[in-house]
């Protein structure tokens, strides 16, 4: 998980849908989780954090 | 061998040169008040750069092991052999803009020979199979802008050189970060970028973009001309090469620029820039470097693995020196502020983080409820790292760390109510960039 620091506006909504990948900070900027979760339902919420921020800031990348 | 290392041997003995110096590598030759070095002085005194295929360069320059010279001290072969390895022509950008508030190194180089630095852009240029070079420079610089200009327009019967294109940027703290410098060279905006992939495989533009220093491209300028084994003589195995570092703070000349060739002591630097005996404190690397108590400084190596023992890195090459009786705390507080104001208003973290830290310190500074801002400080400094899109806000934290240890004694006199005399006295360090004075 990615969340480009300049884009996020602290929304919070990435953290609200991907609660074992991302977290937000003291201010409310999502940042990701050290450990993220394997599996077909952390890609689904992962999908699912990137597609809700409305400032585009989130992204993912899947490893093999 | 060209007359430039005609009689370097290894040096048993640390030489730390001015400009003028015979002895200088880097700073050799005319002395400084002379202005720009021409090419044909240039010429006569260092011969033509020999005419080395790509892969012979980037061979020298991997057996350097050159080290960026900018701050971030990262292997100038390996950003090479990255956009060697991507799709795309690559670009070069020679960083000359300098935006560390008192390093003077890359313009005292660059105004006084920019011959130099050119042939090693070149030479960087041809390792990359590179048809363009952009010489990114601080606008404002009039110095380093005209010697460059002039140095340019001589070098049109120059063969074998890029296409030079020159760039002025905005001056500001975080403008000259290299992903800062990559963007504003592709669309005039000077601030930094998040991107997960390297510049070196692919900058704003889509093209592998390889953003160096003009120390580091002097550097190259001289391994193509005297080969990498002679070079590294010059400096240790953990920093190859001769060193050019700025001393500023309490010196006879604040901005003195020297370069180090062989290993020496801080204290012999210093002493070198005028420094008669162990100051209170030195500040290394840069602003957002690390402070180091002066009697240690004094005797500890100015080379990366001795610094790294005290927690400290190289930098940029700046030491700042702390006098006794001015105020640690107070100085830093100044300093904070300052790189607070400097952010560059993108990033959360950052915006919201550095005026803590410099509320902070200027708590810590007057003595006044220094444990509800200590407590404050460490909950933000854990946020920071990491967090920008740049380096910025963690090089502000490294500052206030090395700030709490070295100071400590003064925070506990601060916190009991002892007026600290110095701290009605002006800044020790400039926090605009002051007139050159190298």
């Amino acid at each position: 998980m990615r969340v480009d620091p300049t884009r996020c506006r602290g929304h919070g909504i990435c953290a609200l849908m991907f609660t074992q990948g991302l977290e937000l900070d003291q201010w409310g900027y999502g940042r990701p989780l050290d450990e993220i979760p394997e599996g077909r339902r952390s890609l689904a919420q992962a999908k699912r954090a990137e597609r809700a921020c409305p400032n585009q800031a989130v992204s993912f990348t899947v490893e093999n | 061998m060209s007359a430039l290392f005609s009689d370097l041997a290894v040096p048993r003995v640390p030489r730390l040169v001015r400009f003028g110096d015979s002895e200088g590598l880097l700073l050799g030759g005319p002395p400084a008040a002379e202005g720009a070095e021409s090419l044909d002085r240039h010429l006569a005194r260092l011969g033509p750069a020999p005419m080395l295929s790509s892969d012979d360069i980037l061979s020298e320059v991997r057996a350097s092991g050159l080290q960026g010279r900018g701050g971030g001290s990262f292997p100038l072969a390996r950003k090479l052999e990255t956009a060697l390895r991507s799709p795309g022509q690559p670009l070069l950008v020679v960083n000359c803009s300098e935006s560390e508030p008192a390093s003077r190194k890359d313009r005292a180089i660059c105004s006084a020979r920019p011959h130099v630095v050119l042939d090693g852009a070149a030479a960087i240029a041809r390792a990359l199979g590179a048809e363009e070079a952009v010489i990114h420079l601080h606008g404002s610089s009039t110095e380093v802008v005209s010697a460059l200009r002039v140095a340019l327009a001589e070098r049109r019967t120059v063969s074998g050189d890029p296409l030079w294109r020159l760039s002025c940027g905005p001056g500001g703290y975080v403008a000259g970060e290299s992903s800062a410098v990559a963007r504003f060279v592709h669309s005039g905006v000077a601030l930094p970028s998040f991107s997960s992939i390297p510049l070196a495989r692919q900058g704003p533009s889509g093209r592998p973009t390889v953003v160096s220093n003009a120390e580091t491209a002097a550097h190259v300028a001289l391994i193509v001309r005297c080969g990498a084994a002679r070079w590294r003589e010059a400096g240790t195995d953990s920093c190859p090469g001769p060193q050019l570092l700025t001393v500023t703070g309490a010196v006879p000349e604040p901005g003195t620029v020297v370069e180090l060739v062989g290993v020496a002591t801080i204290g012999e630097v210093l002493k070198a820039a005028g420094v008669t005996s162990a100051p209170q404190a030195v500040l290394v690397g840069g602003y957002a470097g690390s402070w180091v108590q002066g009697d240690v400084a004094w005797h500890t190596d100015m080379e990366p693995s001795a610094l790294d023992r005290l927690g400290a890195e190289r930098g940029c090459g700046l030491l700042g020196v702390l006098p006794h009786g001015a105020c640690g705390l107070v100085e830093t507080a100044r300093i904070v502020r300052y790189l607070a104001g400097e952010s560059a208003g993108q990033c959360g973290p950052c915006v919201h983080g550095l005026p803590v830290l410099a509320d902070g310190m200027e708590a810590l500074a007057r003595g006044d409820s220094v444990r509800r801002a200590l407590r404050r400080m460490s909950r933000t400094a854990e946020a920071l790292p990491g967090s920008g899109a740049c380096r910025h806000p963690d090089g502000v934290v490294r500052l206030v760390a090395s700030t709490l240890k070295v100071f400590a004694v003064d925070l506990i006199q601060h916190r009991a109510g002892t007026t600290c005399p110095e701290s009605n006295r002006g800044p020790v360090f400039p926090l605009t960039p002051a007139a050159n004075s190298w």
